[in-house]
């Protein structure tokens, strides 16, 4: 059995590895300053939820062309394959218009199930003297979503438009406590290894 | 900046032991409500740090530098989540683990400059020869190309146990693995390591 007590060769070696490499001080500013401008910015896996959803009008006119594309080279090709034939301007006409309106509709049915849905947060906690609402929603910001107290003097609770999905959030108490809705389940993110709780946001 | 420098209890006494760096917990709090002041003395306090375990544990070290600062990016857009109750260090290194190991994947994936060396059944890792990713001195570089030799699952675990000082149940805590299971991987890790040296210093003789 190797052990590392008893092992010179490798004794030295773990004292070699401890030694801590020189750092310079520049690389360090520059670490600070990407990581508050990409606190200030969503991440790639962090879905874009608060305010206004994006508009995508390219998407649509995409559509439009691919399906204005789509009618034209099925119209050649029918000319094509019945030359013969008599097409008159109307078919063509009737051909056209009909073939983009499914996709449209397509278009703006995804446009709409991806608007954010209000969402109502209740936290039961009458000892705390400030709650928020943290999310993936709101980058994790306390700052962003203050609850508003009942008059009661119980409950907390905040409405916020979420896009729909899977989302994981906490409360934040005080500032400092993160704390976990125990009427939610809660799902450990692997990447950081911390628990949240989960909310599933969706249209009925 | 309210940093204490302090012994790290490790498994074993070292001549030189390694220093572990305790924040202030105020710092940490600080930090967790966006004071970039803060964030800064952690970055200051860690960062050495964690350039010694990425360049240890990537398989392109070149990626050390990158790697460290997209480790801390995640630190502090997840430092709201960051529950006092948990080791802070701990966290950070989970952290960079993860991040190590993503990048360790995409650079397996990505390259066909590793050379599998059918013997062993482990990868040698060219891109040490680039004299600015290891330390001076022939005896570093066979560290280097020894720690190199050990598989990664096996490598992360001795770099945390033997050179970042973390007592086994922590890492069972970070990492999900059982103690034994750690202890396994670390004496295989040595094993490894000895060989390596071992005949690095007979091919010198």
């Amino acid at each position: 059995m190797t052990d590392a007590r008893r092992d010179p060769l490798v004794r030295r070696a773990i004292e070699e590895l401890r030694k801590v490499p020189p750092v310079d001080a520049s690389a360090t500013q520059r670490i600070v300053a990407a990581a508050a401008a990409a606190r200030l910015v969503p991440s790639d896996d962090e879905p874009p939820v608060l305010g206004p959803p994006r508009r995508r009008p390219l998407r649509v006119w995409s559509m439009v062309g691919l399906a204005a594309a789509a009618a034209f080279v099925g119209f050649v090709v029918r000319g094509a394959w019945s030359s013969n034939q008599s097409v008159t301007s109307d078919t063509a006409v009737r051909t056209i218009a009909s073939t983009p309106a499914p996709l449209i509709r397509a278009a703006a049915t995804n446009e709409r199930e991806s608007m954010p849905i209000p969402q109502q947060f209740v936290f039961n906690n009458g000892s705390a003297h400030r709650v928020a609402v943290v999310g993936d929603f709101n980058r994790w910001n306390p700052a962003s979503t203050p609850m508003t107290r009942s008059p009661d003097g119980q409950l907390w609770s905040v409405t916020v438009p979420v896009a729909p999905g899977r989302h994981t959030y906490g409360y934040m108490v005080d500032d400092t406590l993160l704390v976990l809705d125990p009427r939610s389940p809660k799902a450990r993110d692997p990447d950081l290894g911390v628990d949240a709780s989960v909310v599933i946001v969706g249209r009925p | 900046m309210t940093v204490r420098r302090g012994t790290f209890l490790s498994s074993f006494p070292l001549q030189q032991p390694a220093q572990a760096v305790v924040l202030d917990s105020r710092t940490i709090s600080r930090a967790k409500l966006g004071d970039i002041d803060a964030f800064t003395q952690i970055v200051e306090a860690y960062h050495g740090r964690c350039l010694r375990f990425a360049r240890s544990m990537l398989r392109n070290p070149d990626d050390a530098e990158d790697m460290v600062q997209e480790t801390f990016i995640r630190l502090y857009r997840a430092l709201p989540r960051y529950e006092e109750r948990q080791r802070f260090e701990s966290w950070l290194f989970q952290i960079l683990g993860n991040c190590c190991r993503t990048a360790n994947t995409a650079f397996q994936r990505h390259t066909s400059r590793t050379a599998f060396d059918d013997e062993t059944g482990v990868e040698r890792v060219p891109s040490l020869d680039d004299p600015s990713a290891q330390f001076d001195g022939e005896w570093s570089e066979d560290v280097r190309r020894a720690l190199a030799a050990v598989p990664d699952y096996n490598r992360e675990i001795f770099l945390l146990h033997y050179i970042e000082g973390f007592p086994y149940e922590e890492i069972e805590r970070m990492t999900g693995v059982k103690q034994s299971a750690l202890k396994m991987r670390v004496k295989r890790a040595c094993e490894v390591l000895r060989a390596r040296l071992a005949g690095a210093r007979s091919a010198d003789d």
